[in-house]
């Protein structure tokens, strides 16, 4: 039974959340103190800042083995967290049909704190790169999480979750984009060097061509300027920094404005109409709102800003549904590959009864009458009878694996089973050269049954 | 020739500008990329560019067919000019829209084609060879400038535009809804100025043959000086955005409403050329 133990952004605050996070160097030992857990056959550790989840697998099928799963999964989460507070009523659990939805829904960011956020994809399929490497996603929870990257995909092709802007620096980001075409050519010019200047350096400093920033305090200003490869100057030289800059994010503490039109007017002069963008960020606001007036001057203020985020959040959220009905369709789709699975034992034995007797028989054939057969002769008939084989089982095969997709291969199953005289067992898989994934598969035939159910 | 190529060749044309006027103005709705926004938000896919070359293409096998089954010079009659302009157009776009990064600017010039293309077959009253009269080494030579100078003004005037419905929806600070895929707003600039600067000395050398033609025809009739007028008008206007752009930075909404207007101008003497073609009487 595939399960998911976890705690997210909606069930506990991040002072919780971070407890339970895990980077890049203490993952595997997660991972392994996961994977040696009896209870469990297949695990994954998905760990970002919004979610901690732990993916896993019953070793053995039916509810009270799933039980015992989740109940692992939670004590190697509190282990983990190493709080002896009482973490359960932050935890959530997923079992069988529910756990693969949730696991679609996460990769496909529909459970996102920002819907249709890109990064979750990534994240997850680092946590799946990372629980492939440990060797301990092998069998169908791989498939499943596998089947989330298409979901994801699709998600995003198919609708328009991802989307529109959703946060101010993405807005300012985009709106950049929109006059200058990006920020590559563009000098940004930050004008005040607290946390919020901070924050639209940390924003749009890395896309731009170069950054200064002017602030009051020229110490603080060369401080920020120094964390983000930038240049600092003084208050006092604004009007000749405007002269230079494309785009500028205004954040003092300044009770007034401290861009007025009539600045903004000599600024253009010098600046021969180029197009200057300005970002007002402050609260009261430092720019003058009527330079929205002057020809090639653009001007977002925080409310500006704060309508285009809640306009793009609005328009994902209208995506939502449609982005349900495309997990509801892979849903079914792995829902029925899992129920093919219970047929697997029947199908390896069928061919492998079927492969058996044809190539007795041709090898009593080649060491009597056709003893003289040359090798390459040999071979062939061999392969021959390896495609007769496969040939021949070709259409019950496939209206058994039709038939088991929609649940309604009983029947069909045992009439097979009589007919050719088969005990499907897993020790019969084994043996079977079906290959390794074919293997893994057919060993968890029996328990992938109860996923359905 | 027979007719029926030519009339094959002008529908396949007609047909392809259709199928990319369409693409384009999808791609500028923001409908092109609903199944796939992992695609560059400015750049179109390239089946309309694709459609948009090759139309052009046919297009000038279209004219040289219809001016060899007619025996005219193109750029002699007076049936062609809004042909010759829809087909240069075409091509200076495809040439010009990646290094320029104005994929939307095809959703206005294929739908002009496709019009000029269709005008030109239902406008102007049919070829009209020029009389012995007109004749002259400096026609061709006048009106081949003149044609080239009106492309370019048609894509500068498109840019602009679009410049125009993109600083409006930033000024207003509405960013939702159509128009989603808009180049961004100094591109336009960028290349408005540029179509401008490449067409000017078009322009300058047409009105100068233009004038030396009409002093040696001895052209006085009132339709010849309000067509020159407004022929004159045209190139002191692109001239003035030209100049006020290079000395004075006037730019961006500015340089727009000039480029609209000496754009509309040159549109003027387009129409009383068409006008003078469609009275069948060529002077």
């Amino acid at each position: 039974m595939i399960l998911v133990v976890g705690i997210s952004h909606k069930t506990a605050p991040l002072e919780v959340r971070e407890k339970f996070s895990a980077n890049a160097d203490v993952l595997p030992a997660v991972l392994s103190r996961l994977a040696a857990r009896p209870e469990l056959s297949e695990v994954m550790f998905v760990s970002t800042c919004n979610r901690v989840e732990v993916v896993a697998r019953s070793r053995t099928p039916g509810e009270e083995a799933g039980l015992l799963a989740v109940n692992a999964a939670r004590e190697v989460l509190r282990e983990h967290a190493g709080d002896a507070r009482d973490f359960d009523a932050y935890l959530y659990d997923r079992t069988g049909e529910e756990a693969v939805r949730h696991v679609f829904r996460v990769a496909a960011s529909l459970d996102s704190m920002v819907l249709g956020e890109p990064q979750i994809l990534g994240q997850v399929k680092e946590a799946y790169e990372a629980a492939m490497g440990a060797g301990t996603l092998r069998g169908p929870l791989g498939r499943c999480v596998h089947r989330a990257f298409t979901v994801a995909k699709r998600v995003r092709t198919e609708t328009q979750i991802g989307a529109g802007t959703v946060s101010i620096s993405s807005v300012a980001v985009d709106l950049a984009r929109r006059i200058f075409g990006g920020l590559d050519q563009s000098t940004v010019l930050l004008v005040g060097a607290g946390e919020m200047a901070e924050a639209a350096a940390k924003a749009l400093g890395k896309g731009a061509k170069s950054m200064r920033v002017v602030n009051r305090s020229v110490e603080r200003a060369a401080e920020l300027a120094a964390h983000f490869g930038a240049s600092a100057a003084p208050l006092d030289a604004l009007e000749e920094e405007l002269v230079h800059a494309d785009v500028v994010v205004t954040s003092t503490g300044s009770p007034h404005f401290i861009v007025t039109k009539d600045l903004v007017k000599r600024v253009m002069r010098a600046r021969r109409g180029r197009t200057l963008f300005f970002i007002d960020i402050a609260v009261p606001r430092n720019v003058d709102p009527r330079i929205d007036g002057v020809d090639n001057v653009f001007l977002f203020n925080v409310d500006d800003l704060e309508k285009e985020v809640a306009e793009g959040q609005k328009a994902r959220h209208g995506e939502l549904a449609r982005a349900e009905t495309i997990v509801d369709e892979e849903l079914k789709g792995f829902l029925a590959w899992v129920r093919g699975l219970k047929v697997q034992p029947l199908v390896v034995g069928l061919r492998a009864k079927t492969r058996g007797v044809l190539v007795a028989e041709l090898e009593r054939t080649l060491g009597g009458r056709l003893k003289h057969l040359p090798e390459a002769d040999r071979a062939a008939l061999l392969q021959m009878m390896e495609s007769a084989t496969n040939k021949l089982l070709h259409t019950p095969l496939s209206r058994l694996k039709e038939a088991a997709a929609s649940d309604d291969d009983e029947q069909l199953a045992q009439a097979l089973a009589t007919a050719f005289d088969i005990v499907p067992r897993e020790e019969e898989v084994d043996s079977a050269p079906s290959g390794a994934s074919e293997i893994a598969e057919v060993s968890v035939g029996a328990e992938a049954e109860r996923v359905t159910h | 020739m027979s007719s029926f190529w030519v009339d094959a060749l002008f529908l396949a044309t007609a047909a392809l500008y259709l199928g990319a006027s369409i693409l384009f103005i999808l791609f500028l709705m923001g409908r092109q990329h609903a199944s796939d926004p992992s695609a560059p938000e400015n750049e179109v896919r390239p089946l309309a560019p694709r459609l948009m070359a090759l139309a052009a293409v046919l297009h000038g096998v279209h004219i040289v067919v219809f001016s060899l089954a007619l025996h005219i010079c193109p750029v002699e009659g007076i049936h062609f000019p809004l042909s010759v302009v829809a087909m240069l157009m075409g091509l200076a776009y495809i040439a010009m829209r990646r290094r320029y990064r104005i994929d939307a600017v095809g959703a206005f010039v294929a739908p002009l084609a496709l019009a000029t293309l269709l005008a030109s077959r239902f406008v102007g009253g049919g070829a009209l060879a020029p009389s012995t009269r007109m004749k002259s080494a400096v026609l061709p030579f006048h009106v081949t400038m003149n044609l080239l100078g009106v492309a370019l003004f048609s894509l500068a005037s498109a840019s602009a535009i679009l410049y125009l419905v993109q600083e409006r929806r930033l000024k207003q600070k509405r960013l939702h809804g159509v128009f989603q895929r808009l180049p961004p707003l100094d591109a336009l600039d960028r290349a408005e100025h540029r179509f401008l600067l490449a067409g000017f000395p078009l322009l300058t050398l047409g009105i100068l043959s233009g004038t030396l033609w009409a002093v040696r025809l001895d052209a006085d009739t009132v339709a010849d000086l309000v067509r020159a007028g407004f022929g004159y008008g045209t190139w002191i206007l692109f001239a003035g955005v030209l100049l006020l752009r290079a000395a004075l930075g006037w730019r961006g909404r500015r340089a727009a409403y000039g480029t609209l207007a000496g754009f509309g101008f040159a549109m003027v003497v387009l129409l009383l050329y068409l006008l003078r073609g469609n009275t069948g009487t060529v002077s």
